[in-house]
């Protein structure tokens, strides 16, 4: 972090992170107030924080990785251009995936022509749990799983982006009607219909689930 | 409940999301029905296989650049900002001396008054109408897909 000029917090305040030291990390709602108060260093643990999580969240709803990469990182510049209008009361997640979320949704109205067809150029970003012992189940899960990841990209904008919440991002029903922006009994319809308009995509590429 | 809103609730049983009256109306129902027990059979199975698929880590390289180019833009709209403040701060302050100083001068004569309006207005449109035009082709641009 040395070297740059926005760091305005002296060492004094270090002091609270502690996160050298072995002792417990900040939440998030202490690095946001943090960041809020201009310690950089406390928005790059955020950005380290969920950055992987806002990059695949992008690439699977944008379909390539060029654009996924930039959209995830205007998230997290939007993200600390309003930091001071962050309510505690919610998760930082669900505020900063909403965020993302409509950007990505933005970008897919203007580009039109989106980039839906390359999500299954593009091998998923995804690998399966090494924990498989046996090869040839590990292979024909793999071969599965990434024909979930190509129908998933062949899913209607508002599928994609609950099966991803759901599945891929691991977020309970409150935080996605939060990064929605819709009650938490719309989630469940919503997430099983995405959920039946997925499975008829695979049956259609011969897998059934 | 109909099947069809029994196998939304079923959808919620999978995730773990359903209070207790719920829980239990959608666990009765599929002992006796076959067709919500299949469904839930199949959820349960989606859910199995995407449960198994991670994120991968990125290269510690890419994301060295990423916050870089995060850092960089934010700066940036720091630099915009102040910029952007300065810049009004010394027009408005131009613009109230040119009244003064020059518009409301009854030394400074009509014809030239008439002269540098008409100068600076002329200006003004063919700035605005330029980066009217800019943003236009920027939003609209039809070859903006085309790789080279």
């Amino acid at each position: 972090m040395n070297g740059y000029p926005l760091k305005i917090i002296g060492l004094a305040n270090r002091t609270k992170m502690r996160i050298s030291s072995g002792e417990t990390e900040p939440d998030d709602s202490a690095l946001v107030a943090w960041a809020a108060k201009g310690r950089v260093d406390s928005f790059k643990i955020l950005v380290s924080r969920y950055r992987n999580q806002a990059y695949f969240f992008a690439r699977g709803m944008v379909g390539n990785s060029e654009d996924a990469y930039d959209l995830s990182q205007e998230a997290f510049i939007r993200v600390h251009r309003h930091l001071k209008r962050y309510d505690p009361a919610y998760s930082f997640k669900s505020w900063f995936f909403h965020i993302l979320s409509n950007l990505c949704k933005n970008h897919l109205r203007h580009k039109k022509v989106r980039a839906r067809h390359t999500t299954s150029l593009e091998t998923a970003p995804i690998i399966a749990d090494a924990s498989e012992k046996q090869p040839d189940i590990a292979y024909q899960r793999s071969e599965i799983q990434q024909k979930v990841w190509e129908a998933i990209g062949e899913l209607p904008d508002n599928f994609r982006e609950i099966i991803i919440l759901s599945h891929f991002q691991e977020m309970s029903y409150e935080q996605m009607a939060r990064v929605l922006g819709i009650p938490t009994g719309s989630v469940m319809s919503r997430l099983y219909y995405a959920r039946r308009k997925l499975r008829e995509i695979l049956e259609k590429r011969g897998v059934s689930l | 409940m109909s099947c069809d809103g029994m196998k939304i609730l079923l959808s919620g049983l999978i995730d773990g999301e359903l209070d207790a009256g719920q829980k239990k109306s959608a666990e009765s129902h599929i002992v006796f029905c076959g067709g919500c027990r299949e469904e839930y059979a199949r959820l349960l199975k989606l859910k199995e296989v995407t449960d198994d698929m991670k994120y991968f880590d990125l290269p510690d390289k890419l994301w060295a650049g990423y916050w870089q180019g995060i850092y960089r833009r934010i700066e940036r709209g720091i630099g915009w900002f102040l910029l952007s403040l300065g810049a009004a701060v010394i027009i408005a302050f131009g613009a109230w001396r040119f009244l003064n100083d020059f518009i409301l001068d009854p030394r400074i004569s009509v014809f030239l008054k008439i002269g540098v309006g008409a100068l600076l207005s002329g200006l003004i449109i063919l700035l605005v109408s330029i980066i009217r035009e800019r943003l236009f082709i920027r939003k609209h641009d039809r070859y903006d897909e085309v790789e080279i």
